[in-house]
């Protein structure tokens, strides 16, 4: 993405129509509230937790490790049902706007499983955390973050091949504009996958994993279907591409390993006064200092994918050298998920993982006014 | 909750403890039994009926009417009688009146006042205690008074669950050896008793609620020396949170149990080849799978609420509230070894049985302590008493013991002597 550019303004109303972007103000509008609210209740039971949770050690005929996960697993326990009847709120909220046709019941059915899934994370953490902090005393921090991210360049190394929910992309003409783009981007055969989320969803969206051999790109089947046109769907394959060849997820990881470093630095010096990580009454604490560290993180950690998510885009459009088809898609992705095209700046830092609607169509403009097309 | 120590107002009673049983009638037992089936379906209707009018009796008076109250407790009576000797309890063919005097009988209190409350939602009310009535299989007195007589309620409450298939274990005992185990009997009373409290307060003979405790049966069955006990020393407290979240709590346990099953199994071929050998299973592979062992009843324990605190992953002994205390190894006869695992099937059969009525006891007190607070000790020492069980199936299993699994639910017993007790010959000799 060349350093000098600028963006040209768009006006949003014209190009997205001005009643659509007033109803999705409105829809997203209710999502703010709910969120800041959820944070105010998240951080308040947190506190709570973390200055009386250590009062269900009694409830534990485990060991420390063995403790420190039950300690651990009531603290996520207590925010899930904390955060329910918001995240019930949203579910609502997406129903009512037909963003979702889940029903309650599996829904709920859903986030157990969700639930279940992160004890057990949170478990296999501890037991390295607590194990290192054992063993290491307060220098447990620097072998732990090594750890962390060497699971997560694991995880996300192994993540495709531990994939048989999506089946491949039989659509030949976007293969073959997949095997030109390939070549223009310098990237060897990466296979292209689908995944069937029609059944439950209308929103749209298609992502790139692994690294190395194991990269794929998966595209959600709603982007194969109306409204999305043929040109659309090569801009978003291309998208996904760009990350390949930009090396983003392999980038994903160093920052991780930037942020992992002072994390597991803080937690030790927040935990030294309830005895460190090895022991644990100081797992409700480390709870709260790590929702904190991840919340105040969370703009830079934004910030950092919004870049990348542009620079996929500017390369989309070098390869595809269709701006229409990616003003277009924007406009096709606000429709289906109902986004504001261009929210607030504060939203933006907390929730812009991807620059904003309108920010990629402006983008759109600006290769289409250097390229002269 | 503690158990209530008064006398029930529905007794169980073993007024005979001869085990001896003529092979013939217990080879045609089902067929003898056939008037008796057609008898128990038409009184059950008609007990049925007269428990409505005890129920409007019941609402308006607060009591019921003797008259009535005599009838249904002789329905009572003589369906557990039925049920009895269908499911080889007892040897003697019953009558057809239901008269006290049957060598495995039940008392029934006269009528006394009744909350007008809990009469009015009597069926809501019982429905917990059906649930656990079902899994233990108790008998026809539950079955024909919950559908209104018919005898397909009759079939699913009799013939399925813990009391059916310890009858059908017992059957073939009874024919070979024409003596009923005493294990299975005790297991077949205690299923006994809990259907004819069920059935009384269903049928508004009593406003106590049936008790789940394994002591229900008079006189109190004993609990022979085995190397492998249960010891309780939780109290019933439950911490609500941990309870709401049990499952969920329990998913490491799970994969610990799942990547411990893998060396187990290792060390149960080890174990099983050594002992044909040496005659013996090397002390280390013993106190491996005896911690195996200990580890998966404090995980169950935990699961099913009958245990109040969140395990440890070592299943170190003297470790959980719910302990299982296994002796050092002894000398294994080397036949017995050599056909384990043809040997251990029925004792699975039952496992498999009382692992329902677990199930069962896991769901209620999920329910109760979440509400309460705290485990009712009945269910809590039924669950445990189910826990001693299958901790002795899978000791034999695993060659921990060759002592074969004791069916009766009764949770504690004598201590296991010194010395070396002489290894039981065949597996019935010990259900």
């Amino acid at each position: 993405m060349p350093g000098d550019l600028t963006l040209p303004a768009v006006d949003v109303e014209r190009t997205f129509g001005a009643g659509f972007v007033q109803e999705a103000r409105r829809y997203e509008r209710f999502f703010y509230v709910v969120w800041v609210l959820a944070q105010i209740a998240l951080l308040a039971t947190l506190w709570l937790y973390a200055r009386r949770g250590t009062a269900f050690i009694r409830e534990s005929s485990a060991g420390p490790i063995g403790t420190g996960m039950l300690l651990a697993m009531l603290g996520l326990g207590i925010v899930w049902l904390v955060i329910l009847p918001f995240r019930l709120a949203s579910h609502w909220w997406d129903r009512r706007n037909d963003q979702s046709d889940l029903d309650y019941f599996s829904w709920l059915f859903e986030d157990w499983a969700v639930l279940g899934a992160e004890f057990l994370s949170i478990c296999i953490a501890l037991l390295i955390v607590m194990g290192l902090a054992r063993w290491l005393g307060e220098r447990w921090w620097l072998p732990g973050a090594a750890v962390f991210v060497a699971i997560a360049a694991l995880f996300n190394f192994v993540a495709p091949y531990l994939d048989f929910t999506t089946e491949p992309l039989r659509d030949k003409a976007l293969l073959a504009s997949a095997e030109r783009y390939e070549g223009e981007l310098g990237l060897s055969s990466i296979p292209i996958r689908v995944e069937e989320v029609s059944g439950y969803t209308d929103q749209a969206n298609a992502y790139a994993f692994g690294f190395g051999p194991s990269r794929r790109v998966v595209f959600w089947d709603t982007v194969l279907q109306e409204p999305f046109s043929g040109g659309e769907q090569r801009v978003v394959l291309a998208h996904e591409l760009a990350h390949h060849s930009q090396n983003h997820l392999p980038e994903g990881i160093a920052w991780f390993a930037l942020f992992s470093v002072p994390g597991a630095w803080i937690l030790m010096r927040t935990t030294r006064r309830r005895g460190g990580m090895g022991a644990p009454e100081a797992i409700p604490l480390a709870l709260l200092v790590v929702v904190v560290f991840q919340l105040v993180t969370t703009p830079l950690a934004n910030t950092i994918s919004r870049r990348m998510e542009a620079e996929a885009d500017w390369k989309a459009l070098q390869v595809t050298r269709d701006p229409a088809s990616l003003e277009g898609l924007m406009v096709g992705f606000s429709e289906t998920g109902l986004g504001d095209p261009d929210p607030p700046a504060w939203t933006q830092l907390v929730f812009g993982t991807h620059p904003s609607l309108a920010d990629r169509v402006a983008m759109a403009r600006a290769w289409a006014a250097r390229s002269g097309n | 909750m503690a158990v209530d120590a008064t006398p029930r107002p529905i007794r169980l009673v073993v007024r005979d403890d001869d085990l001896r049983r003529s092979r013939l009638t217990v080879f045609f037992r089902f067929f003898l039994a056939i008037p008796h089936f057609i008898w128990v379906t038409l009184w059950g209707m008609a007990a049925f009926v007269v428990a409505f009018i005890l129920w409007l009796a019941v609402l308006i008076e607060g009591k019921a009417p003797e008259n009535l109250h005599d009838f249904v407790a002789g329905y009572v009576r003589y369906a557990t009688h039925v049920s009895a000797y269908v499911f080889l309890a007892a040897n003697p063919y019953p009558g057809f009146r239901g008269a006290p005097g049957y060598p495995v009988d039940v008392e029934i209190d006269p009528p006394e006042r009744q909350s007008r409350w809990t009469g009015f939602f009597r069926l809501v009310l019982a429905l917990p205690a059906l649930m656990l009535a079902g899994a233990l299989g108790s008998g026809f007195a539950v079955g024909t008074t919950l559908g209104g007589g018919t005898a397909g309620a009759a079939a699913v409450y009799a013939g399925a669950g813990v009391g059916a298939l310890a009858a059908f274990l017992a059957w073939f005992v009874g024919v070979v050896r024409g003596a009923a185990p005493r294990g299975l009997r005790d297991l077949i009373a205690y299923a006994l008793a809990y259907g004819a409290e069920t059935a009384g307060y269903v049928l508004l003979l009593t406003g106590r609620y049936p008790s789940s405790d394994p002591s229900l049966v008079q006189p109190a069955a004993e609990l022979p020396a085995h190397p492998v006990r249960i010891e309780v020393t939780d109290d019933l407290r439950r911490s609500r949170l941990t309870v709401l979240f049990r499952l969920l709590l329990a998913i490491p346990h799970f994969v610990w149990l799942t990547l411990w099953l893998v060396p187990a199994c290792f060390a149960v071929i080890a174990a099983w080849l050594v002992a044909i050998a040496l005659g013996r299973v090397p002390s280390a592979l013993h106190r491996f799978l005896a911690a195996y062992v200990r580890y998966w009843t404090h995980v169950l324990a935990f699961v099913t609420v009958v245990g109040r605190r969140f395990p440890g992953f070592t299943g170190r002994e003297g470790s959980y509230g719910i302990d299982v205390v296994i002796e050092p190894p002894v000398r294994q006869r080397r036949l017995k070894t050599l056909f384990r695992f043809f040997l251990a099937v029925p004792a699975s059969i039952v496992a498999g049985a009382l692992g329902g009525v677990l199930f069962v006891v896991g769901v209620l007190g999920w329910w109760a302590a979440l509400v309460r607070g705290q485990m009712p000790e009945g269910m809590r020492n039924l669950g445990a008493s189910c826990l001693r069980y299958n901790a002795q199936t899978y000791a034999y299993l695993l060659l921990v013991t060759d002592r074969y699994p004791y069916a009766s639910p009764v949770l504690a017993g004598r201590p296991e002597p010194a010395t070396e007790p002489p290894s039981l010959a065949l597996p019935w000799d010990a259900f």
